[in-house]
């Protein structure tokens, strides 16, 4: 590996998930050397950990954060809003594997839903037709199944209910994806063996991670200077209000500067927002890049809620891959269900230990031991849908301070009544779903601690409306580049991390014409 | 609102300096030390069962969890007085001698104070990580190191049709 000078002007990209570690490996094949800051360690497959409080303290991002608003997380885990995590690979070694794509209509949800109130929908500036060879792109180097010619994976006990249910209410789209890990062998890794630990690492390799693949491939090149342990404090910039440096402590304490060219960000919403506003400077004094005061506001998190049902027979819904059931028929927009927008259901299974802290959090007493007595016999999902963007729903810096003496992030939500409305309405879905199959007794879980966090750094047409342009390009600083779900300028009811990576993908042939022509 | 230790630890007041109250009932004389205070396990292992009734968990996973709130609660001395003021409540009100449905509701009645949310927050993430637990519950634990399921039941449902996999 090339170590790239601190004192070299690179292209600094920050954080090494599904945005950052795509930008690192897409900017190197194209010969541009980077340098990555990652503020976690770098683990290898077998370090992972088939135990689920053991990895959640091995992987999790447990710097602190804090929370305000009426959602209920702010109740229930008021230090931790989002389940991230701290690692190379970021949270892609957490996801579960659903990829779909957007739909049309979600990159246009203000001209397709109209004024709702308290909502502050905007029309992305980019369209679906727009992003078709990124997502061809993406679906191929995640290797998701059903398309392209990959071969779907198994239906597994959960998704043995799920179909089942679907298909006696009377749904007609759903399958086992499509689904980021290899059903059979497939760009030099192997095929699933159904071992049950998606969010804990997957130490088979066969799912998709920037950490098995984009990361190692950026490295190979020689241009990728990867450094772990490397927490961004601030961004600095020049006279000109470009950026000039980035600085970092490193795993030894030490306050670090590299200078930089070029700065991506690609913390996650809630980090990336957090670090901009750190960024403040005379030149900035809402923070950096904020003249619109959009940083940080316009945080989504996907409606979310689980529905876990028990049955008189055996599931053992723990057995196989965690999120392969998708059922795409309420992903559609029509008001007269109650709400504009859509939302997937997908299957769900948790371990007793994170299902005894998330099936009804802070329950107890004979009820809810009785639900955890049916175990084996139950079956599971997520839902999963758009929220509405709003204003205050927003990142600001905390009175709180982390290890560093930083303020930390405030994640501050409260649910818009158009995901209350969608979230009431897909319960009740999910309910008769699994009475089709004779389930004995279901219930509502609660949203968990986010792990889809968009937003934050929206894309917008207009200076005034967002924070960066079509390109995920700061609107205020020309050599600023937001490459994570903190542009998405709204939230669609996809699993984000496909577009993610997309966008990635895309971002990172502008730069890389951009740097090649000398414009940046 | 008035200030309390207890609604400090609720988290209802923040930065306040308050004195621990005098421990009612059992008079403690010496180093306080939660965990090497074995006379408080019995009511402790009750508490948990009440809280989580599992007919059929042993009560040794029980005596476990207990074990785990009682190291818990010597991390700060806020939590030691916190533990030891809550059982000296619990033995105050005769808590060991009451029936399941006057313990439970004795439960209930405490359900808001930071002693009963110590134990049941710690409770929760031990006594459903205890292996005999895992067990019983039917779940398998690791499965890497076994081949995961791919050649052990992932899909061994039987008492519905096999749907299939793909889009129409």
């Amino acid at each position: 590996m090339n170590a790239i000078a601190q004192d070299e002007a690179a292209v600094v990209i920050i954080g090494s998930g599904a945005g950052g570690g795509t930008m690192a490996y897409e900017l190197t094949k194209a010969g541009i050397p980077v340098v990555v800051l990652e503020a976690g360690q770098h683990f290898a497959l077998r370090d992972w950990v088939n135990d689920e409080w053991e990895a959640f303290g091995q992987m999790a991002w447990l710097d602190a954060r804090t929370t305000s608003g009426s959602w209920r997380v702010s109740r229930d885990f008021p230090g931790l809003p989002a389940w991230l995590v701290k690692a190379v690979g970021g949270t892609t070694t957490h996801w579960a594997g659903a990829t779909p794509r957007f739909l049309d209509y979600e990159f246009k949800a203000a001209s397709t839903y109209g004024d709702i109130e308290g909502a502050t929908l905007l029309d992305w500036p980019i369209s679906l037709d727009d992003m078709a060879p990124y997502y061809d792109a993406a679906e191929k180097a995640m290797g998701s199944t059903h398309v392209h010619g990959r071969p779907p994976l198994p239906a597994n006990n959960n998704y043995k209910v799920f179909a089942n249910g679907a298909e006696r209410v009377g749904y007609t789209e759903y399958a086992t994806g499509p689904y980021g890990t290899n059903a059979e062998p497939y760009d030099g890794r192997p095929g699933s063996i159904q071992d049950g630990f998606n969010f804990q690492g997957d130490k088979h390799g066969s799912k998709w991670s920037t950490l098995v693949r984009e990361i190692p491939r950026a490295v190979q090149t020689g241009l990728c200077d990867l450094r772990p342990q490397s927490h961004v404090v601030n961004i600095s910039h020049d006279a000109e209000g470009r950026a000039n440096a980035v600085i970092y402590v490193d795993g030894e304490g030490n306050l670090q500067s590299q200078a930089a060219r070029v700065v991506c960000v690609a913390g996650n919403s809630i980090e990336t927002a957090r670090l901009l506003l750190l960024s403040d400077s005379a030149m900035f004094p809402n923070g950096l890049a904020n003249s619109s005061d959009q940083v940080g506001r316009n945080y989504m998190r996907h409606l979310t809620g689980s529905m876990y049902a028990w049955f008189d027979k055996p599931v053992n819904f723990h057995r196989g891959e965690t999120m392969a059931g998708i059922i795409k028929d309420e992903v559609y927009n029509n008001p007269d269900r109650g709400f504009v927008g859509g939302y997937y259901m997908e299957t769900l299974a948790l371990g007793p230990a994170f299902m005894a802290a998330f099936l009804e959090p802070g329950g107890w007493g004979p009820d809810f031991a009785n639900m955890m007595d049916h175990y084996q016999n139950m079956a599971g999902m997520w839902i999963v849908g758009e929220d509405m963007p709003q204003s205050t729903n927003r990142i600001t810096l905390s009175e709180t301070t982390d290890q560093h003496g930083m303020p930390v992030a405030n994640v501050h939500f409260d649910d818009h009544p158009n995901d209350v409305a969608m979230r009431d309405y897909a319960y009740e879905k999910a309910e008769a779903l699994y009475a089709s199959v004779g389930a004995i007794g279901t219930h509502r879980t609660p949203p968990y601690p986010s792990t889809h966090n968009l937003g934050t750094c929206r894309m917008s047409e207009r200076p005034e409306d967002g924070v960066v342009n079509k390109w995920g390009q700061a609107h205020d600083v020309a050599n600023l580049f937001i490459s994570d779900g903190a542009v998405m300028t709204t939230g669609a009811a996809a699993n984000p991390t496909l577009t993610i990576v997309a966008l990635a993908i895309r971002q990172a042939e502008y730069l890389a014409g951009e740097l090649k022509s000398g414009t940046l | 609102m008035r200030v309390t230790r207890r609604s400090v630890l609720m988290g209802t007041a923040s930065a306040a300096v308050v004195g621990a109250s005098v421990l009612p009932g059992q008079v403690t004389a010496g180093i306080i030390k939660v965990s090497a205070n074995s006379a408080d396990k019995p009511m402790l292992v009750r508490m948990v069962q009440v809280v989580y009734p599992h007919a059929q968990f042993p009560v040794g996973c029980y005596e476990r969890t207990a074990d785990a709130i009682m190291a818990a609660a010597d991390q700060s001395a806020a939590d030691a007085v916190t533990f030891t003021s809550g059982m000296a409540d619990l033995r105050n009100v005769g808590f060991e001698d009451m029936d399941d449905a006057a313990a439970l509701a004795h439960m209930e009645s405490i359900a808001d104070t930071p002693f009963f949310q110590m134990v049941r927050g710690k409770t929760v993430v031990t006594l459903y990580n205890d292996h005999e637990v895992w067990g019983i519950l039917g779940y398998e634990g690791a499965s890497f190191d076994q081949g995961g399921y791919i050649n052990r039941g992932f899909n061994d449902l039987d008492w519905l049709p096999d749907p299939r996999v793909d889009y129409l």
